[in-house]
């Protein structure tokens, strides 16, 4: 909202992911004093910053008529200008008069114009009006007894979808004139925060919460097994993948199945090292490809993936199986149970001639665990040439490996048949829906949306999987304005039966 | 591979393609470009790119080392190869350096302490009295006003055992004429004869240079990443094998990549430095897996004490062989001029700052007369004695030699070497 | 006619973009002094030092083998056993230089404390210290104080590039300077709240006055976030307040006698008298709030200190001796790194022996101990040792041994600032950079 000079800084806590995605989570975080006091301390160097001497004739719309006396009337301006900005609709006149009070008490105490907009403004950046995003509904015109969100509550919900910010200054024009619940005026402005080059933001955001690349503040590897895998290499392993998504999906405006089987990459000079690539680009990043002869393609290959699902030390075909199966696939893997005896696979870990798939197969004489195994590990096996830290490897413990797994029924070999047979499930595209649907609305799937799901899942494939597509068809439909209890009323009937252990 | 084969040969892009920041590039490991576009080639260590899918070869195996015919590396460890310790090589004890100076100094009148002079002061007029020349001058900066010193000993022993390459073929039949002065050549740890090593024969006799010593600490600087040196190996046809083959080196632009254990990586890409000072190619064979070549002048940087002073080597050659990761081992030997090894090594005269300005004379100073007492030597009594050790570059004028035969032991890790001219991540670091 | 559904969705602003980071805790701060507060009505100030030795150590007999809180007390640490829980060990964390050149026992010490590496004094950023006293350090009598044990007025504190801070070398002259002439008695002085404070405080009624409105429009799940997050204000609102008291009486406090005169050189018996006399005069002074802010140089960091009749220093002998074939480390350079940690343990006994409310000084000082470089000979910067002691009023977490294994040491900077409650979400240059926290450390 103010330039992209002015310094945010505070830290802000871990989010809480729920059914896979923090958006989720989100809506059932809580509030600690902690991050509150993190909150004011970046409101005060924000507000500091904006009616600093530098900065103020930039951002104060008016100038005090006097340097003694309090200009009541600059200070509503300029209280109504952020503030309606910050709270994403006009401030009513109580809040409007509550912070112009305190700037006035501020100048008084302190001294000086700038000095009580400064407290204004971080007097409105604490507020809960701005930390938290409220719904507000209204009587709806078009359904006699029903209410509607307000304009300036579907524009928030529209802003942070597509944009992952809050709303611009165009679209709380058209909430304040009515324009969001015409078709055409709601319409007119998808389009425009589509074609927004913020989008991306918002393609970003949304995978690097799917792909549950929080995960990587807990990872570690051994440096004596993994040298490769250094601080510089896990933090451009996620940039790499985000990149590859967002350049896929957003800029060339490809098919989401395609992601799995894409040579089409972004590299830097750490990632390199892992990849055994080149990489000519000093300081930055180039696009690239996995060679056709290379084993990689997709972004189940990228080190992101790999590493992110194994352990400090080795590789892992369970959790690669499981993520790929809650992640792409919507499905729930169980937690193995706690009493476990892991040790069978454990003491073969590095036994000459020991791989994977013979140390899962002694493993998985115990029923209780072959139940879940069969899920995951078939999936994962096929990526065993990549080692714990993504790395290529030809043979573990010095012999080669069988890279045969199977998905549905469907039997494929080495992580290209993996990639192609998550490219042609049509699952895979099913479940991006519902993560995407469900990120959008900040919440769980009620069981009468699932009718939602299957038209948008329609609406995708359509469209051929392209992303935007996607968004468009959910910023335009009825249900994601749905204020929640009467979700019933904005749906239509016939309710498949959701399957709630099932997602992820 | 013939080398005029070589000279038309160039490397095939596969793939070219403009990324989003006008960057060109690269697909499959063969050419690639940086920011600047400016043309640029590579050569790249094993990738899984000469893979064949479903049948990958195992990455560390040898005979894979290169793709289309060409590889590069990173020296990964580096520090002068010296023969025995002074058990056996100094029969006449250890060179007496500054503090030998100094109590010998400290034994006459002149030396004593006077009446009522405090310790410390005492302790620099000994000190000043064993690094000022009679005309004033410090001897650290002005060795030659100073004579030999006549506590410095040279390595003595008979029979010595010494790692290392036969520079002026004396050993196998004498044919570098005039060029070099005669000297005792030492046994090769192998057995070979004719191991030229006078840069040994100078300090092995000094406590720094002792295998506990702190001579080799220079690498700390590469690890760090102020230096480094990068090697190249094109038209090579056949691993075990290849009559002609062509080896490059070059000073690194790049800071050397380690992991978290603090040892270099193996593939991280590295720029040549772009100044033809630093880049040097030399004709080349491999015999029986052992890689050797003809002799070229190259250049290095060093930095000591935050100061840049190259490090030289005329007429140098290499023996390597490859190891199992897919790098090489060996040694580089070649010869110093006198006036250059003591600059690097010894008295600190013209280093330079990072701007490329001559270094503040209190560091130079500083540096020059710490390193001197932490090594065990005066700097006088090293630049006479390797006068006197000179083996190399013969001066016509003179007749005396004015170079001094050295061998580094290296190691080197696979790496891709890239010619660019694009920023460095660290450019902003730095310069200024 | 807007009103709350009573189901509406909350969501944070910041969600979804990259935000993470960041940890729940610093309740157990507000907490303790909460707590401690409530009790005494008093509020006590938060103190920040550093503590520099010189050539730093010997890894094996100074790293513990075993992270957490577990481990054994290494053979060089065990002086400070008595305090191991109210220390944490950092181990392994780099400068990272990113080909800058390395100046010997220079661009270390600056690295550390500025996040960025230089191959001179001239540093990019101000040292940690300085950006805490812009934090903390206002409205006491000395925005920070200097001191050094060994005769050297050098210290590792810079504003800008150029000149550092200098240092008080001997135990009278810093008498002189804290108690001398324009000294006032603590309890004497006349306390004027900060306006500033006042209007932080108003600003956060103010924005607390939607409170019930709010509230009655609310789902009961949704009323309960909104009252933790009103909740979380009202404790805001109320360290305010404290700081709107006048500080805490400075007990039992009087003004201490003189140092006689002392010998003022490297030798390390007399550095270790005058380090003690020094820690405690400056125990004293921040006991009485004539700043907030120090640093100690026990030895410089190129250590001058030598054995009296010896002409070798810490720092030659770091060069010249070697390596004793059986021990595998340079003995008398040793003697000197292990001494360096018997006086670490002096000054923190200083600090540890001044009562403040409940605890002690300690409990409410961050003392951030850290060496110029790891392994002194090869002038390693990798690995430099470092610890954090105390209690910070509750705001760190002590009591274990972090392995750093070859991360940026700025995330230790970071750290510490964030939680001294400096403004900075990154901290560093190039490999340096990091934004983040070492959780262990801080909440």
């Amino acid at each position: 909202m103010f330039a992209p000079d002015v310094p945010v800084t505070g830290r802000f806590e871990r989010a809480l992911r729920e059914d896979g995605l923090i958006a989720v989570g989100t809506s059932h975080g809580s509030m600690s004093a902690f991050s509150v006091e993190q909150y004011d301390v970046s409101a005060r160097s924000i507000a500091a910053a904006v009616t600093s001497k530098e900065r103020r004739a930039q951002f104060v719309p008016c100038q005090p008529k006097s340097e003694t006396e309090f200009d009541k009337a600059c200070a509503s301006k300029f209280v109504q200008q952020y503030g309606g900005q910050l709270f994403r609709r006009p401030l009513t006149v109580q809040e409007r008069d509550r912070f112009v009070t305190i700037a006035g008490a501020a100048q008084q105490k302190l001294g000086g114009f700038y000095k009580g907009l400064e407290f204004a403004l971080i007097g409105m950046l604490d507020s809960p009006q701005f930390l938290l995003r409220m719904d507000r509904s209204e009587p709806d015109p078009a359904h006699p007894g029903a209410v509607r969100l307000d304009g300036w509550s579907k524009a928030v919900r529209l802003s942070y979808f597509l944009t992952n910010s809050t709303p611009d200054a165009e679209l709380l024009r058209a909430a304040a004139t009515g324009e969001l619940h015409s078709e055409q005026g709601l319409a007119r402005q998808v389009e425009r925060l589509l074609a927004s080059p913020r989008v991306e933001m918002a393609v970003r955001a949304f995978f690097w919460d799917m792909l549950q690349f929080d995960g990587f503040n807990d990872l570690f590897k051994d440096p004596s097994i993994y040298p490769g895998y250094t601080v510089a290499a896990a933090a451009d392993a996620q940039e790499q993948t985000l990149r590859t998504v967002v350049s896929h999906l957003v800029q060339e405006n490809g098919d989401y199945r395609d992601l799995f089987t894409t040579r089409k990459t972004w590299v830097s000079r750490p990632l390199g090292i892992l990849y055994r690539m080149p990489v000519g680009t000093r300081n930055g990043w180039e696009q690239a490809e996995y060679p056709a002869s290379s084993a990689r393609a997709g972004i189940l290959t990228d080190v992101s993936m790999l590493a992110l699902h194994s352990h400090p030390g080795r590789s892992s075909p369970t959790l690669r199986g499981k993520f790929m199966r809650e992640i792409f696939l919507c499905q729930r893997v169980p937690d193995p149970p706690a009493n476990v005896n892991f040790s069978v696979v454990q003491d073969a870990v590095n036994r000459p001639g020991s791989t994977a798939r013979l140390r899962l197969a002694e493993h998985n004489d115990n029923p209780v665990c072959a139940g879940c195994h069969k899920l995951t590990d078939p999936l994962g096996l096929t990526l065993e040439n990549f080692d714990g830290a993504g790395g290529f490897r030809a043979k573990e413990n010095g012999v080669s490996m069988d890279l045969s797994g199977a998905l549905d029924g469907e039997d494929f070999v080495g992580p290209q048949g993996l990639g192609q047979a998550l490219q042609d499930n049509p699952g895979v595209p099913a479940c991006l829906v519902e993560k995407m649907y469900r990120s959008a609305i900040g919440r769980d799937i009620a069981g009468p949306e699932e009718p939602v799901l299957e038209y948008l899942v329609g609406r995708f494939e359509s469209s051929r999987f392209r992303l935007p597509q996607l968004m468009r068809a959910i910023a335009l439909s009825k249900s994601f304005y749905a204020v929640q209890n009467q979700t019933g009323l904005v749906l239509q009937k016939t309710v498949a039966v959701a399957k709630k252990g099932d997602r992820s | 591979m013939k080398l005029a084969d070589f000279k038309v040969v160039k490397t095939p892009v596969l793939a070219l393609k403009a990324g989003a920041a006008g960057a060109a590039i690269i697909v499959a490991a063969s050419l690639y470009l940086d920011h600047s576009a400016a043309a640029a080639r590579t050569e790249p260590a094993s990738a899984d790119a000469r893979q064949a899918s479903g049948a990958p070869l195992p990455v560390a195996d040898t005979a894979n080392i290169f793709s289309d015919g060409q590889a590069g590396f990173v020296v990964s460890k580096i520090a002068y190869a010296l023969g025995p310790d002074e058990k056996t090589a100094c029969p006449r004890g250890m060179t007496g350096g500054v503090r030998g100076l100094i109590e010998a100094y400290s034994r006459t009148p002149a030396g004593k302490m006077r009446e009522g002079e405090p310790l410390n002061a005492y302790e620099r007029r000994l000190s000043e009295s064993v690094h000022t020349a009679a005309d004033g001058r410090n001897l650290c900066m002005f060795p030659a006003a100073g004579g030999p010193d006549p506590g410095w000993q040279m390595v003595q022993g008979k029979g010595l055992k010494v790692e290392g390459i036969d520079l002026d073929g004396s050993g196998a039949g004498k044919k570098a004429g005039g060029a070099t002065c005669s000297h005792e050549e030492f046994q090769g740890t192998n057995g070979e004869r004719g191991v030229d090593n006078q840069f040994y024969r100078v300090v092995g006799c000094t406590t720094g240079f002792q295998p506990t010593g702190q001579a080799n600490s220079y690498e700390t600087e590469m690890l760090t990443g102020s230096w480094g040196i990068l090697v190249t190996v094109r038209g090579v046809d056949d691993p075990r094998n290849d009559p002609e083959i062509e080896v490059g080196f070059y000073a690194n632009a790049d800071p050397i990549q380690l992991s978290a254990s603090r040892v270099p990586l193996s593939h991280a890409t590295y720029t040549a430095d772009g100044n033809p000072r630093y880049q040097a190619i030399a004709r080349g064979r491999i015999v029986d897996g052992v890689l050797t070549t003809e002799p070229v002048d190259v250049r290095f940087h060093n930095v000591v004490n935050s100061m840049n002073q190259d490090r030289e080597l005329r007429s140098a050659r290499v023996r390597m062989t490859f190891t199992p990761d897919g790098g090489m081992e060996g040694i580089l030997a070649g010869y110093t001029p006198v006036e250059s090894m003591y600059d690097l090594q010894f008295g600190v005269r013209n280093s330079k700052n990072a701007k490329g300005e001559l270094a503040p004379e209190r560091l130079r100073l500083g540096t020059s007369m710490g390193r001197a007492g932490a090594l065990g030597y005066s700097c006088h009594g090293a630049y006479h004695a390797m006068l006197q050790a000179a083996d190399g570059h013969k001066d016509p004028a003179t007749g005396r030699c004015t170079s001094l035969s050295t061998q580094y032991r290296i190691r080197m890790a696979p790496a891709f070497v890239v010619h660019g001219s694009s920023r460095s991540t660290n450019s902003s670091l730095i310069t200024g | 006619m807007s009103q709350l559904d009573r189901r509406s969705m909350l969501r944070g602003i910041m969600n979804g973009a990259a935000v993470a980071m960041a940890l729940p805790l610093l309740d157990v701060f507000l907490d303790v002094n909460g707590e401690a507060l409530a009790a005494t009505g008093q509020r006590i100030p938060i103190r920040f030092g550093t503590w520099v030795w010189g050539c730093g150590f010997v890894p094996e007999r100074w790293i513990p083998t075993s992270e957490g809180s577990d481990y054994v007390m290494p053979a060089d640490l065990e002086p400070l056993a008595a305090y191991r829980k109210q220390m944490a060990i950092l181990s392994g964390f780099d400068v990272k230089l990113d080909g800058v050149a390395n100046k010997p026992h220079v661009t270390g010490t600056l690295g550390l404390r500025t996040g960025v590496p230089v191959p001179n004094e001239t540093v990019r950023a101000p040292t940690i210290d300085v950006l805490m006293g812009e934090v903390m350090g206002q409205g006491t009598r000395f925005r920070s104080i200097e001191l050094s044990a060994s005769g050297i007025e050098r210290s590792y504190s810079f504003r800008g590039a150029g000149s550092p801070n200098p240092s008080e070398t001997s135990p009278l002259a810093l008498y002189k300077r804290i108690f001398g002439e324009g000294f006032q008695d603590p309890n004497a002085e006349v306390f004027a709240p900060d306006p500033e404070v006042m209007v932080r405080k108003s600003v956060l009624s103010a924005v607390s006055d939607d409170r019930q409105r709010l509230m009655k429009t609310l789902g009961s799940s949704d009323r309960q976030r909104m009252d933790e997050y009103f909740t979380a204000v009202r404790q805001l609102e109320q360290r305010l307040e404290l700081q709107l008291q006048p500080p805490a009486k400075v007990e039992n406090f009087t003004v201490p006698k003189a140092p006689g005169k002392t010998v003022v050189d490297a030798e390390i018996g007399n550095v270790m008298e005058n380090h003690k006399i020094m820690a405690g005069l400056l125990a004293q002074a921040l006991a009485c709030n004539q700043t907030r802010v120090f640093n100690m140089l026990f030895s410089d960091t190129a250590s001058n200190l030598r054995r009296s009749a010896s002409s070798d220093t810490h720092h030659t002998l770091t060069h010249e001796e070697p390596v004793n074939p059986t021990l595998g480390y340079q003995e008398q350079s040793a003697w000197f790194a292990a001494q360096s940690m018997v006086a670490c343990r002096d000054f923190v006994d200083a600090l540890a022996g001044i009562k403040e409310g409940s605890g002690t000084l300690l409990d409410n000082t961050l003392l951030f101990a850290h060496s110029d470089c790891s392994i002194a000979k090869a002038h390693a910067v990798e690995g430099i040792p470092m610890m954090v002691i105390g209690g910070a009023g509750g705001r760190v977490r002590t009591g274990f041994h972090k392995a750093g294994r070859a991360d940026s040491a700025a995330r230790v900077g970071l750290s510490i600032q964030q939680a001294m409650g400096v403004q900075v979400e990154k901290w560093g240059a190039g490999s340096m950079d990091t934004n983040r926290t070492l959780t262990e450390l801080v909440a």
